[in-house]
């Protein structure tokens, strides 16, 4: 099987996210593997270790992006590409499944996983276009993988049940990370990640142009950035059990207004 | 002059610190209330190889440098103390046998300890001989076929677990009472050794530590590590040692900071956030510097035993200066917090107990500064 992970390089979100006039300030930022794709990761080294796979990791990205690469690698993927070019700074989700399309085309492959979602950007658009621009079948929201007799089984969760897809080879399934707790790479894996395969690819690679991805990041763009205003303070409510529910129930029906 | 680690060097600290996040400072107060040595924890850790990092790979260790190994105590110390000094008294051991065993002593005992399959642990203080380890009273008779050892060993680390004791004991006296010191291997079967209960501690309380008693240890003759004249076995052992205690001092200093900083910021006193008093913030200001600066002796003697120079006045320096700063960091982050910080429900009050053991422990202040004085007068200084 060759499994491909599309993954994303994103600020880590342990640290204190800085702001000013609308710009993200990525100095001092550590990046890391976006964790829906981690979990991707994850589930396509235990299917590589179930039935054996070639797992091979894609990511588009600035200098930073390599370090999200090598964690994979430091994880057990098998090899990696680096698509990147100055033109593909900042990019969009169409822009980003252009790039990717663009990649994917004549390569052989059985499925391709990406995170549901981008923990920065938490666009969730990338997967469904790139499915689109791939002509592929598509599933989302995965939080379980399987394969039998040559299709995937893909386990989604809903809100009163599992619903299980069964999907042709090859498709794109995007993935939560409820799926799975990635392992943490051992030292071995870590020296050994050093060692595997990773390929730079520029755009002319790809055959795009800087202006062709320009014009598809403008279909979208992004004004600029804000920190959610601080929450309000809670109400406390105090008294007996009696005083206690009455109060609630006033301020449900009168304040609120939900009830 | 650079201050940069190599992309390796980055990917293991991130790796140490992604698994003590993950696997150990969600449960260490609750190892630490229960006295609960996390035995789960340290296979979950042999595994990632982090039991036998400076092992060559022949050995089923990483091989990886000192450096390396500095900045995962550092990380698994933010974790939980008791988890490193653990990890720091296995790579003890794995570091004596790398150095100064036989072939035979190697195949037999390292590749099961660099890999974590099983636990070492080092035997050189007695009730009587601590700073004083020329006292011990420890004897190693020659026999017909080998060895037999008879004493007593005080504050073993991860003595209940442990599948080989690495057991430091007398040779030979001259008429003038000096005493050739040997070290000697010793299986966990062996019979005559006699594992004493867990003693009770006021902090690192997850980690191990008993008493050991030897009562006419049959060992053969292949037993003992380095010859006749183990004193430098034992001495080099410890030399490296104190790089980890070190980094385990830096360890804790860095919870204890965060902590700090949280609460400062949180904790409102006078109408606003005490982050916003200086009296805080320069409590504060002098934690970090202090962290600073040992954690940059402790690399520097690390970075000096990677490149096979003289470390030994450094290693005594980093730890000394860490041991002593860690024990100021965490009184001030208690002092920060107040009569929070000396209560069972926040973490400063069991960092400030785990800081204690670390100007006692692997050399205690004293003779880190007797290492350093009598090197540096010795020597000579330009």
């Amino acid at each position: 099987m060759k499994i491909y992970v599309c993954c994303k390089q994103v600020p880590d979100v342990a640290m204190t996210i800085q702001i000013k006039d609308g710009k993200f300030i990525s100095e001092g930022m550590n990046y890391v593997l976006n964790a829906y794709d981690a979990s991707c990761v994850e589930e396509a080294l235990v299917l590589k270790e179930k039935y054996g796979a070639e797992v091979t990791l894609v990511l588009i990205g600035d200098e930073a992006g390599k370090e999200a690469l090598r964690k994979g690698l430091a994880m057990g993927a098998d090899n990696a590409f680096h698509i990147s070019d100055p033109a593909l700074n900042n990019l969009g989700s169409q822009a980003a499944a252009k790039v990717l399309q663009a990649f994917f085309k004549g390569r052989d492959f059985d499925f391709i996983l990406t995170g549901k979602q981008a923990q920065d950007s938490d666009m969730g658009l990338a997967g469904g276009i790139l499915s689109g621009l791939l002509n592929l079948p598509y599933v989302t929201n995965a939080v379980g993988l399987d394969v039998q007799d040559k299709m995937i089984v893909v386990k989604r969760q809903g809100d009163e049940g599992v619903e299980v897809l069964h999907m042709p080879m090859p498709s794109l399934i995007t993935c939560s990370n409820d799926m799975n707790d990635p392992r943490i790479p051992s030292l071995k894996g870590i020296m050994a990640s050093k060692k595997k395969p990773m390929e730079q690819v520029s755009l002319t690679d790809l055959g795009l142009s800087a202006d062709e991805v320009l014009k598809e990041s403008q279909k979208s763009s992004l004004k600029s950035f804000g920190l959610p205003p601080a929450r309000k303070a809670g109400a406390k409510i105090e008294g007996d059990a009696q005083t206690l529910v009455a109060t609630l129930m006033e301020k449900l029906t009168k304040e609120a207004k939900v009830l | 002059m650079q201050f940069l680690l190599s992309e390796d060097q980055k990917m293991i600290r991130d790796m140490a610190r992604e698994f003590a996040s993950d696997k150990i400072a969600p449960f260490a107060m609750s190892w630490d209330q229960n006295h609960e040595f996390p035995m789960e924890t340290i296979r979950q850790m042999a595994e990632l190889g982090l039991l036998g990092m400076t092992v060559s790979e022949e050995f089923e260790g990483a091989g990886l440098d000192t450096v390396s190994y500095a900045l995962a105590v550092m990380e698994i110390a933010k974790g939980c103390s008791s988890v490193a000094v653990t990890m720091c008294v296995n790579h003890l051991v794995c570091s004596i046998l790398q150095d100064y065993g036989s072939q035979q002593q190697k195949d037999r005992y390292l590749k099961d300890l660099a890999s974590g399959r099983e636990i070492g642990s080092f035997c050189l203080t007695e009730p009587q001989a601590g700073s004083d380890a020329q006292n011990q009273k420890t004897r190693a008779t020659r026999t017909a076929t080998g060895w037999v050892l008879q004493g007593k060993k005080a504050w073993i680390t991860n003595g209940t677990y442990a599948s080989v004791f690495v057991v430091t004991a007398v040779t030979s006296e001259d008429a003038s009472g000096k005493k050739e010191i040997s070290a000697f291997l010793v299986p966990r079967n062996a019979k005559g050794l006699i594992l004493g209960k867990p003693e009770h501690k006021m902090g690192q309380c997850a980690s191990n530590t008993i008493e050991v008693t030897l009562e006419g240890v049959e060992l053969s003759e292949d037993a003992i590590i380095g010859g006749e004249n183990g004193f430098k076995v034992m001495m080099n052992g410890l030399n490296s040692g104190r790089v980890g205690i070190a980094s385990l001092c830096c360890g804790i200093a860095a919870s204890a900071i965060r902590e700090a900083v949280n609460y400062a910021n949180e904790r409102v006193a006078f109408g606003a956030p005490i982050a916003n008093l200086q009296a805080i913030q320069f409590k504060i200001a002098d934690m970090v510097t202090g962290l600073e600066a040992s954690e940059l002796l402790t690399l520097k003697a690390a970075w000096l035993k990677d490149s096979g120079k003289s470390y030994v006045e450094s290693a005594s320096m980093a730890k000394v200066f860490a041991s002593e700063m860690v024990n100021r960091v965490t009184a001030e982050a208690v002092q920060i917090h107040g009569g929070n910080g000396y209560v069972r429900e926040y973490l400063v009050e069991k960092l400030y107990r785990d800081a204690r053991i670390t100007t006692i422990y692997e050399g205690t202040s004293e003779i880190q500064r007797l290492v350093i004085g009598r090197g540096v007068l010795k020597k000579g200084f330009l």
